[in-house]
């Protein structure tokens, strides 16, 4: 198991998103989220990869505790231990936020280099498979501007990959993209989940869910169902 | 007549363009990395910090640079127990420095602001440090949105180095008024006038050349 959720409560104010919501996701599978628009994908989403604080509840990435409930009060990971777990879960944003003044080879290399995992030939060594992989390749010079939707989704993909995750999360991977970049990135999302990468993708679109789940968790009223 | 006036003015000129420059150039220097750090702490989450920012700049932009020249250089030293006799150039250089890094916090602040959150928040799930963030991510994201206001402030600021005369510092326009003074003629302030548009002709091309510069991305 390589996260395991329990017990997740997530309000804004008075609005309650989703409460005691527990789940887990194994290695290499694929699990797809799926409910309304404000049902609460993208908060629980948020809660998983830290973007957002949970007001109750545990998420425990690869035996380490990204947050625990301790005394009806939520912890938080040490500084240094939240490094460590940040680079287990890599996430792909609905708008990609890829940066856009560096071009595609430096957005690949930039957080690998910042965190020193590994020597800056080595990093640029693995970038470069990477898009090769990911069929990027002669674009590692481009700006993101200069980039269809479906290359921008890639880069963001990439750029997760670079830190070797074992949980790569997707936010509405196939909203901004066509029939046939959307095969392509399902083709990858497989792939990547082949090789052991945990996926989980939050989506509404039913079709696509459909086509690559392994298993499907449904977001409503707050509470969560498994399908 | 003219060649008297311009024997008289040109090296009364080339020093007051000393002066100008010199002006110029230290407030700039100082008061832009400055002013970068004072926009942070204006939008810094601990509410006294920001508010005590915040009134700095209220009362940097809410004065004329020329009162702020005044009461630093003739007032200040009348404040009771922190009060202190600056040198001339020392209230040149306090006061200008104060003012435009209020102007630039204020400009930095609407660039910081500009930045799409997702950029923060792509960064965080990186792993790179807040400082590193900054930095590398947002800092070279807002220097391209800030460029043109920041363009417009260094022009003004040529100008207004015309009000050290009133410190009795000797700019371009003091020598332009000496020499009139002298000759009862207004044409010192043409020519006078003519070196300020040189100088911010050469600061045009400068500045469109660092924005082009930025021009590699959208």
């Amino acid at each position: 198991m390589v996260l395991s959720v329990e017990n997740l409560s997530k309000s804004f104010g008075k609005t309650q998103v989703f409460s005691n919501i527990s789940f887990s996701v194994n290695k290499g599978e694929i699990v797809c989220i799926r409910g309304k628009s404000g049902e609460g994908k993208t908060t629980l989403l948020r809660c998983i990869t830290g973007l957002e604080i949970p007001d109750k509840g545990s998420i425990k990435i690869n035996n380490m505790y990204l947050c625990k409930e301790k005394n009806n009060l939520i912890q938080y990971a040490q500084k240094e231990e939240l490094q460590s777990i940040r680079q287990e879960i890599g996430l792909v944003f609905q708008a990609f936020n890829l940066f856009p003044h560096m071009n595609v080879m430096e957005n690949l290399m930039e957080a690998a280099v910042f965190l020193k995992n590994d020597s800056v030939e080595n990093i640029r060594t693995r970038a470069i498979k990477l898009l090769k992989r990911l069929d990027l390749e002669g674009k590692e010079n481009s700006y993101p501007y200069q980039l269809s939707g479906g290359q921008k989704q890639r880069v963001a993909i990439a750029r997760a990959c670079m830190l070797n995750p074992s949980i790569l999360c997707f936010d509405e991977p196939t909203s901004a993209l066509d029939e046939q970049t959307r095969n392509q990135i399902s083709k990858i999302i497989r792939d990547l989940s082949s090789q052991g990468m945990a996926i989980i993708i939050v989506t509404h679109d039913n079709g696509f869910v459909d086509e690559i789940a392994q298993r499907i968790i449904t977001m409503k009223d707050r509470k969560i169902t498994f399908e | 007549m003219e060649a008297k006036v311009l024997k008289m003015l040109v090296p009364m000129a080339l020093e007051g363009l000393k002066a100008t420059l010199g002006v110029f150039a230290l407030t700039l220097l100082v008061s832009l990395p400055l002013s970068i750090g004072v926009a942070k702490l204006r939008l810094s989450k601990n509410k006294i910090i920001s508010k005590i920012v915040g009134i700095y700049i209220y009362i940097m932009r809410g004065t004329p640079l020329l009162l702020q020249l005044m009461f630093i250089f003739f007032g200040y030293y009348q404040v009771p127990y922190i009060g202190y006799a600056f040198s001339r150039e020392q209230a040149i250089f306090i006061a200008f420095v104060l003012n435009y890094t209020a102007y630039f916090a204020e400009i930095f602040r609407g660039g910081i602001n500009s930045i799409d959150v997702g950029q923060y928040e792509a960064a965080m799930v990186l792993g790179l440090s807040k400082s590193h963030t900054f930095m590398k991510i947002i800092l070279p994201q807002v220097i391209k949105t800030v460029m043109p206001s920041i363009g417009n402030e260094v022009i003004t600021l040529v100008k207004d180095t015309s009000l050290i005369y009133i410190l009795g510092a000797s700019d371009i326009l003091k020598a332009a008024r000496s020499v009139s003074n002298v000759y009862a003629a207004f044409s010192p302030y043409i020519y006078i006038g003519v070196v300020y548009l040189v100088i911010t002709a050469v600061l045009t091309r400068l500045l469109d050349k660092v924005e082009s510069k930025y021009n590699y991305y959208r």
